[in-house]
C-alpha cells in the first residue's frame, strides 16, 4: 500500500489557499439536528425506567440515562469532527489494519464477552461496553470500498468481484452467528452487498443470492420453532400478547396512542414500564406518541434528507474510494433507520436494531457521529471543486 | 496488490455504473423506504389511532375501590346485632419477589408461623412467579396483621403485601341467625337482613380512577387521577328484643331436646299492635361467624359419605337447611290453630253467636266425602256452646260453624286475613306472602276459587274449616291471629324500625302498615274472650298448659298431621304448634310456636296442647314480666313463700311456717334455729317441707337434680325436698296432685347445693280432653 503524491496533494490544498476547503454544512447540520432530537427524546423516554429502576441499575436518578447519553453526544460530535478532519487517504490505507482489529475484536466476544439476554455480543472496557458488530459495519464498507477500487474492471469475474469478498462476510456472519446476534449480521449481509452492487457486480448474482438467501429462510423457518414462532408474533401480535407478543403490542399501542398531534413532548404514557426498552429500540415508538404522526413524520423527512444529501456527498466525489465509501455509509444509515422504525411499527418481524443518533448507547453512537464524520471528510473535496 | 492499469489515473471518479447504481439506491432508501414508512405511520396513528389509543388507556388506567363502611345491625335496644371492623388480607407478589431476589424460603416460614398455614403451601405460592398477587390468608385479626408487618419490614420485603378488608362480627353468634342473616366472603350479603338491606348496609364504595405505571404504582408526572368519593352505609335498628329472642330460642331449645323434635322447630313473637317482629327463632340454627360449619350430627354424616361428592352434596344440603328460616320460608297446614280464623269470620257475619248450641256426636257427613269427618274424640263431644266447641277444639263444631259461613265468604275472609289472593282466574290455584322486610319468604298454597267454591262438593270447605288442606307460613298464621286479637287490624309485619345515617341521625323510619281492618273491633274483642277461655278454663281448655300464674293468656293449640307426607311414604308425621297472646284483654304480644314432628318416644302425647303449648307458657313467663306486664296476684296458686325463722325457737317457727302452709323437719339437738333451707323468702311449692337447722351446720355436699318429667307437682316436690331442693313453678297450678312436671329449668344431672330452688312447669297428666285438633 502507498499514498499517491497527488491524493496527498490534494489533501494539503486548502493550505495552498490559506484556508481548509470546509465540510459539507447541510449534512453537519442535519446530523447534529437529529443528534439533538435523540438526546432529548432519550431524556423523555428514558427518565421513567430511570425513576423506577425495576432493573436496580440507575439507583433512582431520573437523568441518568440522559446525562450518560449527553456525554456521549459530546464525544461524538468530537469524535465526528476528528473523523471529518482525517483524509480520506488515511481511511483508504488503514482500511485492512481495521478490518483485521474488527475480527480479532468479534473473535474475541466468545470468549470474553459480556452476557446479556442470551446472548454474548458485548466486549467490556473499562466502565464502557463496544459492541464489535457496530465496528464490523464499518469495516466491511472500507475494506469493501479499498477492494473494489484495486478489483476495478475485474468486479464481474467471479475470482475477484466476488470471493473475496463473500469470504470476508462469511468469516464476519460466521463469528456474528456464534453470538447470536441475527439482527447485525442481517444489516452487514446487506451493506456487503450494497456494496457490491455499487462496485458493479452482476446482476445475475444477486439473483442468486436472493434464492440461497430465500432458501435459507425457508430452511430455518422449517427446523428452527424459534424463527417461526417469530413469524406467527410477527402476524398476529395481539395472540401473544402477554408473552413473545408483548414488546410489539406495547409498541403497537404507544405509536397509535400518539395520534396526529401526539400526546406532547414528555407525555408519553407508554413510557411508564409498560413498553420496554423505550429509550433504546423502542424510542421511536415513544416519539411517536409525544410528537404525533406530524413530528414523526418530520423527524422521518430530517433522516431522509439526510441521506439524500449523504448519496448527494457521495455522487459528488471526485474519487472512487470517497463515493463508495459515502455511499456505503449512507446506506447503512438508510437500511438502519428502515429496519428500527419497520420493527416498531411491526412492518418487519421484531428483532433487535436500534435508531442511530436517536438510541441509548454510548460506544454505537459515537461510532455512528464516527462514521458521518468520514462522510464530512469525503465532503471537503467535493466543496474543493 | 498490482499496480493499476497503466495510463488510467490513479485518482479515478466513479463510474456511470456506480453513479447510476448510486441513483437507484439513492431512490430505494432514501424516498421509497421512508414512503413505506410514513404510510404504516399514518395507518397506525391516524387510521388506527382510536383502536390503539383504547387499549392503551384500558391498561394504564387502574380502579381501586375505596370500600364504604357497612352499617351496624342494632336491636330494639341499640344492642349490637352485627358489626363490621375492619381487618388485612394477606398476600404475595411473587413476580417481585422474584425480581427482587427476595428469600422464598424466608417468607414461607416467617408467614407460615405467624398465620398458622402450610409452609409447603406459601412456598409453592411464592413461586408463582408470572403473577402479582396470589392470596395467602383472608380476613385475619389487627394482631395478626401487625405481626406480618413487622415481619415485613424486619426483612426489608417487598413482595409481601397486606390489603385491608373488613369482617363481619355477630356479638350473639347464633341469636336470631336466620334474622340477621351473614355476608360472604366479599361482604355481600347472603342471608336475612343483611341480604334483604345489602344495599342500604353497605353504602356506596368510593372509587379511585388514577394512570398508573405498569407496576401499578403512581405515573409521575401524570398527575391523572379521580375520585368518586363513596358513603358509608346506614345503621339498621331492628324491631327484634334480643332478651326476648332470647327467651324464645332458649325455650324452643329446650323443647326441641324434650321432645325429640326430628325436623326442627320454630317460633315467632310479634307485636300484635304494630306487625313488629320482636324475635323469630328456627331451629337448628348456626353461627353467623362461622356459617359454613354444619352441626355435629350433620359433620358426623358427611364424613361418612362414600365419595368427595356425596360428601360435598351432603355439606350443601345441610348448610341450605341451617340457613332456612323456617318461619317464613317453610309452608305447613295449620291445624286446629285456624280455628281462631274460622271463628272470627263466623263471628263478623253473625252465622254464629256465643249462645248458639253445637252438638258433636263423633262425626259429621260432608257434600262430596264418602267418608264422614271424625272428631278427634270419637266418642263426641256432645252439645257445646260455641266458647267450649273452641276449648275443645271439636272439629265437628267447626266444620259446622264453616258450612254457615260459606265457601265464598270463607275465601273472602282469608283474602281479608292475607293468607291468599283472589285472582280473576277461577281455576288457578292461590296464594300469597305477607310482604315482611326479609328475603326467603314462600307464598301460600290454596285452591283455586272453583274447586274450593264447588257446590257439590263442600269437603275443601269442611276441612279447611279446621286448618287442613291449605297451606301457609307460620308468619301468616301470627299475623292473622295477631288481626284478630288487636281489634281488626291486619299489620304488614316487619323487621327494620329505622335506618341510621353515619351521624346517628334519622335517615328512615317505619311506620306500622296498616293492609286493611279484616274484622270489627267487637268481634276481635268477643274473639279474645274466647281464646282466653281455652288457656284459662283448667278443666276444659285445650290450652290450658300454656297457662301461666297471674298472667292473662289466651290462644289455641294445633296438631297437623303432615297429609302429604303420609300420601307418599305412609307415615304418619305431626307439627304440633300454639298460638298464644297476652295480655288477653288488651293484647301486646302475639307468640306462635311449632314443632315439627316430635318423636313418640318422649313419651308425652303428641299435640300441640301437650308440647307446645307449655313451651308457650314458659315463654311467656319470662317475656311478660319483661315486658313490664303486671302478674295479678290474689289468686292461690299452690305457692308459699318461706319466712325468716333463723334466731327463732322451734316452737315459734312451727307457728310461721304452718302460716305460711309449709312443713318441716329438724336437723340438730338445739332448740334454737340456727340455718335454715331456703332462704327466706324463697317462693316455693305450698306443703314442702323445709329444713330447720338446730345448731347444726348445712351440709355443704353438692345433690344431683333428678329427671322430674312425669311426675307429679307433689310427687317432684317431695322427692326433692328430701334432699333439701326445693321447686316452684310459674304454670298455673290447679291440680298439684294430677298436673305432671314436663320441664325444669336445670336439667337433669346437673349438681346444685342445697337450697337451690328449680323451676319446673306444669302439664296434665290428664289428656283425655287434649285434642289432636
Amino acid at each position: 500500500m502507498r499514498y499517491d503524491g497527488t491524493r496527498l496533494a490534494g489533501f494539503s490544498a486548502p493550505e495552498k489557499k490559506g484556508r481548509r476547503p470546509g465540510f459539507d454544512e447541510p449534512f453537519f447540520t442535519l446530523s447534529m439536528l437529529l443528534l439533538m432530537i435523540g438526546v432529548v427524546m432519550v431524556l423523555s423516554s428514558s427518565y421513567a425506567r430511570a425513576y423506577y429502576d425495576p432493573g436496580n441499575v440507575t439507583g433512582g436518578n431520573a437523568a441518568y440515562y440522559f446525562v450518560r447519553q449527553l456525554v456521549f453526544a459530546l464525544l461524538g460530535i468530537g469524535c465526528m469532527l476528528l473523523a471529518s478532519r482525517l483524509p480520506m487517504g488515511f481511511y483508504r490505507r488503514y482500511a485492512f489494519h481495521f478490518l483485521i482489529l474488527t475480527l480479532v475484536l468479534l473473535m474475541l466476544v466468545p470468549v470474553i464477552g459480556v452476557k446479556a439476554n442470551g446472548s454474548r455480543r458485548w466486549l467490556g472496557v473499562g466502565g464502557l461496553t463496544l459492541q464489535p458488530s457496530e465496528l464490523a459495519k464499518l469495516a466491511v464498507i472500507l475494506s469493501f470500498s479499498v477492494m473494489i477500487c484495486r478489483f476495478r474492471g475485474r468486479m464481474r469475474t467471479f475470482r475477484y468481484g466476488l470471493l473475496p469478498f463473500v469470504g470476508i462476510l462469511a468469516v464476519i456472519v460466521g463469528l456474528l452467528v456464534l453470538e447470536p446476534h441475527f439482527s447485525a449480521s442481517v444489516i452487514i449481509l446487506a451493506t456487503g452487498a450494497v456494496m457490491l452492487f455499487l462496485g458493479g457486480v452482476r446482476l445475475g448474482w444477486f439473483v442468486g443470492a436472493f434464492a440461497v438467501a430465500a432458501g435459507g429462510l425457508a430452511v430455518l423457518l422449517t427446523f428452527f420453532p424459534y424463527a417461526s414462532s417469530r413469524i406467527n408474533t410477527w402476524r398476529d401480535p395481539f395472540s401473544s400478547a402477554s408473552d413473545e407478543g408483548y414488546q410489539i403490542v406495547q409498541s403497537l399501542y404507544t405509536i397509535g396512542s400518539g395520534g396526529l398531534s401526539g400526546l406532547g413532548l414528555g407525555g408519553s404514557r407508554q413510557k411508564f414500564l409498560y413498553l420496554p426498552e423505550e429509550h433504546n429500540d423502542f424510542i421511536f415508538s415513544v416519539i411517536c406518541e409525544e410528537l404525533g404522526f406530524i413530528g414523526a413524520a418530520l423527524i422521518l423527512v430530517l433522516f431522509a434528507m439526510l441521506i439524500l444529501r449523504g448519496y448527494w456527498i457521495a455522487l459528488h466525489c471526485r474519487d472512487r474510494f470517497s463515493f463508495l465509501v459515502c455511499a456505503g455509509i449512507t446506506t447503512l444509515l438508510a437500511i438502519q433507520v428502515f429496519l428500527n422504525v419497520a420493527v416498531v411499527t411491526n412492518l418487519v418481524p421484531c428483532t433487535g436494531i436500534s435508531l442511530p443518533l436517536f438510541s441509548y448507547g454510548g460506544t454505537a453512537l459515537l461510532i455512528q457521529l464516527g462514521e458521518l464524520g468520514i462522510i464530512l471528510s469525503a465532503s471537503r473535496s467535493v466543496l474543493e471543486n | 496488490m498490482s499496480k493499476e492499469k497503466s495510463g488510467a489515473p490513479v485518482r479515478t471518479g466513479p463510474g456511470r455504473q456506480m453513479l447510476r447504481r448510486a441513483i437507484v439506491l439513492a431512490s430505494v432508501f432514501g424516498i421509497a423506504s421512508f414512503a413505506v414508512l410514513l404510510a404504516r405511520l399514518y395507518k397506525l396513528q391516524i387510521k388506527d389511532h382510536q383502536f390503539y389509543e383504547r387499549l392503551a388507556i384500558e391498561q394504564q388506567l387502574r380502579s381501586t375501590p375505596s370500600s364504604a363502611e357497612r352499617g351496624v345491625i342494632y336491636d330494639t335496644n341499640m344492642n349490637v346485632l352485627a358489626v363490621s371492623a375492619s381487618v388485612d388480607n394477606v398476600y404475595l407478589s411473587p413476580a417481585e419477589i422474584e425480581s427482587y431476589g427476595e428469600d422464598r424460603e424466608l417468607i414461607a416460614r416467617g408467614l407460615s408461623e405467624i398465620l398458622g398455614l402450610e409452609y409447603d403451601e406459601v412456598y409453592e405460592k411464592s413461586g408463582r412467579t408470572g403473577s402479582w398477587y396470589v392470596t395467602v390468608a383472608r380476613k385475619i385479626e389487627r394482631e395478626k396483621a401487625d405481626e406480618v408487618r413487622r415481619f415485613k419490614s424486619e426483612n426489608g420485603l417487598r413482595g409481601v403485601r397486606l390489603e385491608t378488608d373488613t369482617k363481619r362480627y355477630y356479638p350473639n353468634s347464633t341469636l336470631a341467625c336466620h334474622v340477621i342473616g351473614f355476608v360472604g366472603t366479599d361482604n355481600y350479603g347472603l342471608e336475612g337482613i343483611e341480604a334483604r338491606y345489602d344495599s342500604a348496609l353497605s353504602g356506596t364504595a368510593g372509587r379511585t380512577v388514577r394512570a398508573t405505571n405498569a407496576y401499578g404504582t403512581e405515573m409521575l408526572f401524570t398527575q391523572f387521577e379521580e375520585y368518586c368519593p363513596g358513603e358509608d352505609g346506614f345503621d339498621i335498628v331492628t324491631t327484634l328484643d334480643s332478651t326476648i329472642q332470647y327467651y324464645v330460642e332458649k325455650h324452643l331449645r329446650q323443647a326441641v331436646e324434650d321432645y325429640d323434635i326430628q325436623n326442627g322447630a320454630g317460633a315467632i313473637a310479634m307485636d300484635v299492635n304494630t306487625g313488629k317482629v320482636l324475635a323469630m327463632a328456627s331451629l337448628g340454627n348456626y353461627d353467623l361467624n362461622n356459617f359454613l360449619s354444619v352441626s355435629d350430627r350433620d359433620r358426623e354424616r358427611i364424613a361418612e359419605a362414600g365419595s368427595r361428592e356425596e360428601a360435598a352434596q351432603l355439606l350443601a344440603e345441610a348448610q341450605a337447611k341451617q340457613w332456612r328460616n323456617k318461619a317464613l320460608s317453610d309452608t305447613y297446614e295449620p291445624g286446629s290453630t285456624f280455628k281462631i280464623i274460622t271463628l272470627a269470620m263466623a263471628l263478623e257475619e253473625g252465622a254464629v253467636s256465643l249462645d248458639d248450641m253445637f252438638y258433636c256426636g263423633g262425626n259429621v257427613s260432608v257434600l262430596g266425602r264418602t267418608n264422614p269427618i271424625r272428631c278427634w274424640k270419637t266418642t263426641g263431644h256432645g252439645s257445646q256452646t260455641l266458647t267450649q266447641a273452641a276449648q275443645h277444639s271439636c272439629n265437628v263444631a267447626f266444620v259446622n260453624i264453616g258450612q254457615r259461613v260459606g265457601a265464598e265468604r270463607f275465601y273472602d275472609y282469608c283474602e281479608a286475613f292475607g293468607f291468599l289472593k283472589q285472582s280473576a282466574d277461577p281455576d288457578e290455584n292461590l296464594t300469597a306472602t305477607t310482604g315482611i322486610d326479609l328475603s326467603g319468604e314462600s307464598g301460600s298454597i290454596w285452591w283455586s276459587k272453583n274447586t274450593f267454591c264447588s257446590e257439590k262438593n263442600l269437603s275443601q270447605l269442611a276441612a279447611a274449616s279446621f286448618g287442613q288442606t291449605f297451606t301457609i307460613t307460620p308468619l301468616q298464621l301470627v299475623c292473622a291471629v295477631s288481626a284478630c286479637v288487636n281489634g281488626g287490624y291486619l299489620m304488614e309485619p316487619y323487621v327494620v324500625q329505622r335506618m341510621l345515617n353515619p351521624d346517628g341521625s334519622v335517615a328512615y323510619e317505619r311506620e306500622p302498615h296498616v293492609v286493611r281492618q279484616a274484622i270489627s273491633a267487637s268481634t276481635s274483642e268477643k274473639l279474645r274472650g274466647i281464646l282466653e277461655q281455652v288457656v284459662g278454663d283448667s278443666k276444659e281448655g285445650t290450652g290450658r298448659n300454656a297457662a301461666v300464674a297471674g298472667y292473662r293468656i289466651g290462644g289455641k293449640t294445633g296438631t297437623s298431621e303432615k297429609v302429604s307426607l303420609e300420601a307418599q311414604t305412609g307415615q304418619k308425621e305431626y307439627i304440633v304448634s300454639f298460638i298464644g297472646f297476652a295480655p288477653a284483654d288488651e293484647p301486646r304480644i302475639a307468640l306462635l310456636v311449632f314443632l315439627d314432628t316430635p318423636s313418640n318416644k318422649s313419651g308425652i302425647y303428641i299435640s300441640g296442647g301437650q308440647m307446645a303449648a307449655p313451651v308457650v307458657g314458659r315463654m311467656m313467663a319470662d317475656i311478660l314480666p319483661y315486658m313490664g306486664v303486671k302478674a295479678e296476684s290474689g289468686e292461690e296458686n299452690g305457692e308459699a313463700v318461706m319466712p325468716m325463722t333463723v334466731g327463732k325457737s322451734l316452737g315459734e317457727a312451727a307457728e310461721m311456717l304452718g302460716d305460711a302452709g309449709l312443713r318441716y323437719r329438724t336437723i340438730g339437738g338445739g332448740i334454737t334455729v340456727t340455718q335454715q333451707l331456703p332462704a327466706a323468702g324463697s317462693s316455693i311449692a305450698a306443703g314442702s317441707q323445709v329444713i330447720l337447722y338446730l345448731d347444726a351446720e348445712i351440709s355443704q355436699d353438692t345433690e344431683t337434680v333428678p329427671d322430674l318429667t312425669g311426675m307429679t307437682y307433689n310427687q317432684a316436690r317431695d322427692t326433692l325436698s328430701y334432699y333439701g331442693i326445693y321447686i316452684s313453678t310459674r304454670s298455673n297450678v290447679t291440680d298439684s296432685a294430677a298436673q305432671t312436671v314436663s320441664g325444669q329449668s336445670l336439667p337433669a344431672g346437673t349438681g346444685v347445693d342445697h337450697g337451690c330452688i328449680i323451676e319446673v312447669s306444669l302439664i296434665d297428666q290428664d289428656d283425655s280432653i287434649l285434642g289432636r285438633y
